[in-house]
């Protein structure tokens, strides 16, 4: 039973290539399952950079869409991680290279042979955004604790809903436990409180990520990783199983934080 | 109403076109395609009565029109009855319920009084030309009254909306942020301005 996962968010700069990349490896490397991992962000390709497999793309997304090569021709096998697989997008082109049809055809013939197809969807509600969640069966909604990403966030649940997704589950990304504590930063529940759907995981504010980025090896394979381990549990929750969110240190801000947070963020909150 | 030449409302028996006064005849005809056209679907199938206010159409129009019609699929009948209907205006007994959070960039417009079961958030806007009520958080911009009903309301479980509207006058939460009651509240137009009062239930 193979599912092809949306990861998207509205704004841009969240996250979306991190998290899918990160996923991706997780449920190939931990779970033995057969993935793949799309990049619909033609014309702005990332996740082969954060993969460090962009020396190996011969073919791409538009070239499968178009019968210019074959759907295995295109598809890199990660090398290090055994199961994992990436379609990357095309560079030179863009979004209008391709069709909602075309993306629900390629995600039906992936879906005959692999366990999850994670589409990384570009930033934004045009077309981009519309070839990506064509395709897809579920959705993944990433968002920061920043009122500008939550109010994006909450306009993608809205089109998501509209376009049939019954249930998108939520990523909190790049959540700092401090700033949270000291009333500075958005908490879980305000974020949840908005916009309404189920918690999928809380990844931290961790350097680590820039540093594996920028290397092209995924932070999910680190485990020494606050947020490797965040996305870790994001797996075994996708994978059916259930995890308590992660204890950050006493995330809650006490009652002189709540009122403080009255009179500063939530202010501006609005 | 404006002055159109021609008007088509839908009632119990079908469609009455009312033609307004007897201005050209090609005016009208051309009045009534064009109506027609822009609502193809909607007309289709459907039968029509014709009523004209002042003056009358001659056999050959009257033809003519028929004609028209029955290239959209309506045929033409006798009006059944020679006295006016009289429909009534639009206003707040009409309801529209909605079970569901209203997002960002999601807007809800409706001819009398909108119910949200669930929260508005910022970003949203309602719209009503009756009463707005939301059984949840009121985050984004409400507008009741829009069509001038001053004596309109918005009420919401926890009131914290981006702006409010009532009829013509625009309102929006103070800078200085006070404490957000954790009650339920109602705004409404007194001497045209907007108050916001908690919500007593009525003995």
């Amino acid at each position: 039973m193979s599912e092809v996962i949306v990861i998207t968010s509205g704004k841009g700069g969240v996250g979306k290539t991190t998290t899918t990349a990160n996923l991706g490896t997780g449920l190939a490397l931990y779970k033995q399952k057969k993935v793949v991992m799309l990049d619909a962000d033609i014309g702005l390709r990332n996740l082969d950079v954060v993969m460090g497999l962009e020396n190996r793309i011969v073919y791409d997304l538009v070239d499968v869409a178009n019968g210019m090569c074959r759907l295995k021709q295109a598809l890199i096998r990660d090398k290090r991680f055994e199961n994992l697989y990436l379609m990357p997008a095309a560079q030179t082109k863009d979004k209008t290279a391709i069709t909602p049809d075309q993306m629900k055809k390629l995600c039906q013939d992936l879906k005959k042979d692999y366990d999850y197809i994670l589409i990384d969807c570009p930033a934004g509600i045009e077309q981009g955004f519309k070839n990506a969640v064509a395709g897809a069966d579920k959705a993944l909604i990433v968002t920061t604790p920043e009122v500008s990403a939550v109010r994006d966030a909450d306009r993608i649940v809205g089109l998501l809903e509209a376009a049939g997704f019954e249930d998108p589950k939520l990523v909190i990304n790049r959540l700092r436990p401090d700033m949270v504590k000291r009333g500075d930063m958005m908490d879980i529940d305000d974020m949840i409180d908005v916009l309404a759907i189920e918690l999928l995981g809380v990844v931290p504010e961790d350097e680590k990520i820039v540093i594996s980025t920028n290397r092209g090896e995924p932070a999910v394979a680190d485990e020494s990783s606050k947020a490797g381990q965040a996305y870790r549990n994001m797996i075994r929750r996708l994978e059916g199983e259930e995890m308590p969110l992660m204890a950050m240190e006493n995330i809650e801000p006490s009652f002189m934080d709540k009122l403080r947070i009255f009179f500063g963020l939530k202010a501006r909150a609005r | 109403m404006t002055n159109e030449p021609v008007v088509i409302k839908g009632t119990k028996e079908g469609i009455t076109i009312i033609l307004e006064e007897k201005s050209n005849f090609e005016d009208v005809k051309k009045a009534i395609y064009d109506k027609l056209q822009s609502g193809r679907n909607f007309f289709a199938g459907g039968k029509v009565c014709l009523k004209i206010k002042n003056g009358f159409l001659n056999k050959g129009e009257r033809e003519k029109l028929e004609q028209l019609l029955m290239d959209f699929g309506m045929s033409l009948q006798e009006a059944s009855s020679p006295k006016t209907l009289i429909f009534p205006k639009p206003n707040r007994s009409r309801v529209l319920l909605l079970k569901r959070t209203v997002r960002s960039g999601q807007k809800i417009a409706y001819r009398g009084t909108i119910v949200i079961l669930g929260d508005a958030n910022p970003g949203s806007e309602i719209v009503a030309t009756g009463d707005i009520l939301v059984m949840g958080t009121l985050r984004g911009m409400a507008h009741a009254g829009a069509d001038g009903d001053t004596t309109a309301i918005v009420a919401a479980f926890r009131l914290k909306p981006t702006q409010l509207r009532i009829a013509e006058v625009i309102s929006r939460p103070p800078e200085e942020k006070e404490e957000v009651p954790s009650f339920p509240e109602i705004a409404r137009l007194k001497d045209n301005v907007i108050i916001i009062e908690p919500y007593n239930v009525p003995k």
